[in-house]
């Protein structure tokens, strides 16, 4: 048992306390973070455009259909364009999207972490808005009809009524969407970001023990997840509550 | 009675058709109506025949294929109209209530004035609360729509409606999603403000209502008007084959 917890300091010692190996991690972590608290602001703000767009368009083409205005066109081709951005997006695997981002998209610059939050924000964008869209269409349609009866034009109709209803329902579906995109930065390491992952492996590389290193970043992640999945748990309970 | 009906007509509708997957289905096939400012007009029809088309098509819920609706004169199909301003005079009663589930009654009665018509809130609520006094549920300002009855909601729904003021009402079934004690207390309100002189267009299963309330009945069937008349003459003498087929079988 002493020899065994003897060997636990040494490998520890060394893993973390050397070289002051423990700041990789950090780092790491706030790479991790960093990247995955700005891609979800890129994705929220994708997400809202993308999906007001093909709701929009959903709702209302048969009235614009009827006028043929230089608008019902254009917004037309904005709406393909946003239906082939989804289909893409959601059609091909994230890493692969980060590495056509790294070495085609942005091929002469080395801002590894800065390129990694635009790769994951526009991925995460398009199942942000494919959530959003699914909370819109999920409202009935009578809440919509109600709303323009009473003079309610559009905008007013999904900024007064619909949005908020909205926001209720998919909330917690937006959060878990969160903690999904914090796992999934674990392959920022692919474009040579010294993420939380990459951190891990690289003191693995160094010490030669992988038991630690790996372990040691495996909890972190699982900390991190528990804590915001039982923050997500809390919203839902209070939501639910309002609803009385 | 007649004597509150105007001769003025806020409603006119002209060849109205609407057609649902390029002309496969005709929901409407030629519909020409007039309905004049105080009266109270019962469309009322086999389900599929139209009638609901008919009224959701006034406020331009549904759009036209075809035909003209001049509402005080103005052809609310055409181009260039702001189709949000019209709807705001005209008043839209839904068989699922649809109240807003998020809000109270009281913001339920008051959204729309305060950003609309830019009442004041104390302004918009004191009318509210009239209104409310009126049908009985002063007590439930403060209520979410999911803690009333189906027939409280309904009430609600109509002085909801009723707080911007329409020149117009449409009620499409207003009825018809009510357990059947509560039908009552909705048609009280109802034919209360049919005595106060609003202009009404209801569409309702209720034989009892449109004979007693109605100035006039229009019977629809596969998207045309096959009658109209006064209570009387639908219900004791209609005259064509349909219509007393259809009344053989609801009354």
């Amino acid at each position: 048992m002493q020899v065994w917890f003897a060997k636990f300091k040494a490998d520890f010692k060394l893993n973390f306390i050397d070289s002051a190996r423990w700041k990789w991690l950090m780092e790491g972590l706030g790479n991790t973070l960093k990247i995955t608290f700005f891609s979800l602001l890129i994705g929220l703000v994708l997400g809202v455009v993308v999906a007001a767009v093909r709701s929009t368009y959903d709702k209302n083409k048969e009235v614009m259909a009827k006028h043929k205005g230089v608008g019902y066109y254009v917004f037309s081709v904005v709406n393909a364009i946003c239906k082939l951005y989804l289909t893409v997006i959601r059609g091909t695997p994230v890493v692969v999207q980060l590495l056509i981002m790294y070495f085609i998209i942005f091929a002469t610059s080395r801002e590894d972490v800065l390129i990694a939050t635009i790769a994951f924000g526009i991925n995460s964008g398009a199942y942000v808005a494919e959530i959003l869209r699914g909370g819109i269409m999920s409202i009935d349609n009578g809440q919509f009809e109600a709303g323009r009866s009473l003079g309610f034009n559009y905008v007013q109709t999904m900024f007064y009524i619909i949005i908020p209803q909205v926001f209720k329902s998919v909330l917690p579906t937006l959060c878990n969407e969160f903690i999904v995109l914090l796992k999934e930065t674990s392959v920022a390491g692919y474009v040579g970001v010294m993420d939380l992952t990459k951190a891990g492996d690289l003191i693995r590389g160094r010490t030669f023990s992988a038991f630690m290193p790996l372990i040691a970043v495996a909890l972190i992640y699982l900390v991190l997840v528990v804590v915001l999945t039982s923050l997500v748990g809390v919203l839902e309970r209070r939501l639910r509550r309002s609803e009385r | 009675m007649n004597d509150k009906i105007k001769q003025e007509s806020v409603i006119r509708v002209c060849g109205l058709k609407k057609y649902y997957k390029g002309g496969v289905i005709k929901a409407l096939d030629g519909v020409d109506a007039e309905i004049k400012r105080g009266e109270v007009v019962v469309v009322i029809g086999p389900s599929g025949s139209g009638k609901s088309t008919f009224l959701r098509s006034l406020n331009m819920l549904e759009i036209p294929s075809e035909g003209q609706i001049f509402v005080n004169g103005v052809d609310i199909v055409g181009k260039g109209v702001n189709i949000n301003e019209h709807r705001q005079k005209m008043g839209m009663v839904f068989q699922h209530f649809n109240l807003f589930p998020h809000m109270t009654i009281l913001k339920n009665m008051t959204v729309a004035p305060i950003t609309l018509l830019k009442k004041s809130r104390e302004e918009a609520e004191k009318k509210a609360m009239e209104l409310l006094e009126v049908v009985g549920l002063a007590d439930r300002a403060n209520s979410y729509p999911s803690q009333l009855s189906g027939g409280q909601k309904q009430r609600i729904a109509i002085v909801r409606a009723l707080c911007m003021e329409p020149d117009v009402m449409l009620f499409d079934e207003p009825t018809s999603a009510l357990d059947p004690e509560m039908v009552g207390e909705v048609l009280d309100v109802m034919k209360r403000l049919a005595r106060e002189g609003m202009t009404m267009i209801v569409v309702t299963h209720e034989m009892g209502f449109a004979r007693e309330v109605a100035d006039r009945v229009i019977f629809m069937d596969a998207g045309v008007i096959i009658e109209e008349g006064t209570p009387a003459e639908i219900f004791d003498t209609p005259k064509s084959e349909r219509l007393q087929g259809f009344l053989a079988k609801v009354l």
